[in-house]
């Protein structure tokens, strides 16, 4: 057994230890970050989305983009945990429990956005269907309440799933803790004693999560899709939006995980645990994602100009590589497509700065993405009377980057909460492993 | 609630754990109970126990949930019938995503309660001695009842590091 049950648990214990200086720096940026944004935002509350760049025909800016990506960033999650598993995917087993608690705190951001977005979000009540004295109930045909309903049961499941995923591993961890880190273990373990008969419900259970979970991935994103692809304006009224919006979501979602995990293996020392292998094999998802993705680029594009001259989605998607926004767009076409083919190269996958670059230059280009679908598409519609550009004010920008910093708060107070790593599923692993090699030595 | 007598034997290894049980029941202990930090497989083999039945549980919420989906949005649709955008009032495509929706949510939450109800009847009725090593490292093997004095045998026999009288 290359890593023993005693050794694999007292390295994700240690990372529950007493943080140093630097998480303490870390937490406070990614406070003030926050708080910037929420001051941005009480200026849009006490005044009026006017203190924002948005006007007619741009009426969707920053904060539509910033929705869509942090919805996507919550893909990777579930499509580690739930799809992977289903697969049998092994590699997943040490790396699921960060993009599952990313999924959870990136649900948290995305859902403040629509709320953001209304002129009187003190109104976002009214989203939710309930008997009130109007007698008069949601529009279940608009997709706003759509994702209403999408992004509630997104957050609640994957919660769920979260919760239930630890319970085992908060039980090994408070037979060892003492002070309030036990009882804390003590309430995330659900009462778990790891019998015969809870394994027995349990490891069914996980199974129906993960199936109920499966098909949620792909809607979530697929009614985010609709927000657009059910409107008829060039650029959004398309039926390859579901599909491409899920494959992007996943590529930006596992390319954020790599971000994120690069520098928490080393700094939590779960080298260990998360290996090279484990990275290598989420490049080659950001690889098939990426593929999948610039398909879908090529085939809008080539749709579009297959179009006569005087039609409105050749213009648009003209103006989109050409007009005001190009450069964005040919950076979009860099991050996205150009820089996760060099992963195709084996020494590119297994070079972590590289993989961490070529991440991190994803998720640029994600953003950027989802900013082209937004605003090009707005500033540039079937009437040329209206045609206009949006530039974002400081006070989106404020908010952009306080979901940032609301982000990481979270996920740093997550990391000294749970378990990074899921430590059954580990054991389970390590066991098949030392059983393997066992049987291969005893048949040497 | 204090474990019934029997003989609780410790060990390292699921192979071992696994031919401890069936060492244990192949002498006539009918109920033998296990503790572990993960669920290896050929542990669960060696128990035998039929799958859980949660799935009777779980189904029928999601059945329940699609119900809802369908009373919310058909029901409130009718209930105040209002045109909008020149669209049937019972839009069936729009309708299906919230349906789906409400039957994700609820057969969730169902499979969470079946699962939690599970756990906890299962503690009830099949208590295991306290010992905290059963989450970290080692594999609890217990067998209740029958001659202690056979059970510490077969147990030491499959290679149990340690064994000792309950109760």
């Amino acid at each position: 057994m290359s890593l023993s049950f005693e050794r694999l648990q007292a390295t994700v214990q240690a990372a529950h230890g007493r943080p140093g200086r630097g998480y303490w720096l870390l937490l406070a940026l990614a406070a003030s970050l926050a708080a910037w944004g929420g001051w941005a935002y009480s200026l849009v509350v006490r005044n009026g989305l006017y203190v924002t760049g948005l006007e007619r025909p741009g009426c969707w800016g920053n904060l539509i983009t910033d929705f869509v990506f942090w919805v996507g960033i919550a893909h990777s999650g579930t499509l580690i945990s739930a799809i992977l598993f289903l697969f049998r995917a092994k590699f997943r087993t040490a790396v699921y429990r960060v993009a599952e608690m990313m999924t959870v705190f990136a649900v948290m951001t995305a859902g403040l956005y629509p709320i953001f977005h209304l002129g009187r979000p003190w109104f976002a009540y009214w989203l939710f269907p309930y008997p009130n004295e109007r007698g008069i109930w949601v529009n279940f045909r608009s997709p706003l309440i759509w994702d209403v309903f999408a992004i509630s049961t997104y957050f609640i499941v994957s919660t769920v799933f979260l919760l239930v995923g630890v319970a085992p591993d908060a039980a090994a961890l408070r037979d060892r803790a003492a002070g309030w880190r036990r009882r804390l273990y003590g309430i995330l373990a659900f009462g778990w004693r790891g019998t015969d008969e809870q394994w027995r419900h349990y490891t069914r259970a996980y199974l129906f999560f993960a199936a109920f979970a499966t098909p949620l991935v792909v809607s979530v994103h697929s009614v985010v899709s609709w927000d657009f692809a059910v409107s008829v304006l060039p650029g959004w009224h398309s039926t390859l939006f579901p599909p491409y919006f899920v494959a992007g979501a996943i590529l930006s979602g596992v390319a954020m995980v790599i971000v994120i995990l690069v520098p928490l293996r080393r700094w939590l020392h779960l080298e260990e645990i998360i290996t090279p292998r484990h990275l290598d094999m989420l490049s080659r998802l950001v690889l098939l994602t990426s593929l999948i993705v610039t398909y879908s680029y090529a085939t809008e594009i080539l749709t579009a100009l297959g179009e006569p001259a005087s039609d409105p989605e050749r213009s648009t998607f003209v103006y989109r590589m050409t007009g005001d926004y190009a450069p964005l767009f040919w950076l979009m076409v860099a991050c996205n497509c150009v820089g996760p083919s060099l992963l195709l190269a084996g020494k590119v996958r297994r070079s972590v700065k590289a993989l961490f670059t070529i991440s991190l230059l994803v998720n640029v280009g994600m953003w950027l993405e989802r900013f082209n679908i937004v605003v090009t598409s707005l500033a540039h519609d079937r009437d040329p009377f209206s045609w206009r550009t949006y530039t974002p004010s400081w006070v989106e920008w404020a908010m952009t980057f306080g979901a940032f910093g609301w982000f990481f708060f979270w996920f740093l107070v997550g990391l000294k909460v749970l378990p990074p790593v899921s430590i059954a599923e580990m054991k389970e692993e390590l066991a098949h492993e030392a059983h393997a090699s066992g049987e291969a030595a005893h048949a040497g | 609630m204090p474990a019934e007598a029997g003989v609780l034997g410790s060990f390292g290894e699921p192979s071992a754990a696994a031919g401890a049980v069936r060492a244990l029941k192949g002498a006539g202990f009918a109920d033998v109970r296990v503790a572990m930090p993960a669920p290896f497989p050929e542990v669960v083999l060696a128990i035998g126990k039929p799958r859980s039945p949660i799935d009777f549980v779980t189904f029928p919420g999601a059945l329940v949930g699609l119900l809802c989906g369908i009373g919310l949005t058909v029901g409130t649709s009718l209930a105040w019938p209002l045109v909008t955008g020149g669209k049937p009032v019972v839009s069936i495509p729009p309708f299906v995503i919230v349906i789906f929706e409400m039957t994700v949510l609820i057969g969730s939450l169902t499979n969470l309660l079946a699962v939690s109800l599970g756990s906890w009847h299962g503690g009830r009725a099949r208590v295991f001695p306290g010992q905290p090593t059963f989450n970290a490292d080692r594999i609890g093997v217990y067998a209740v009842g029958g001659d202690p004095a056979l059970a510490e045998r077969v147990l030491r026999e499959s290679g149990a590091e340690e064994v000792g009288r309950v109760g």
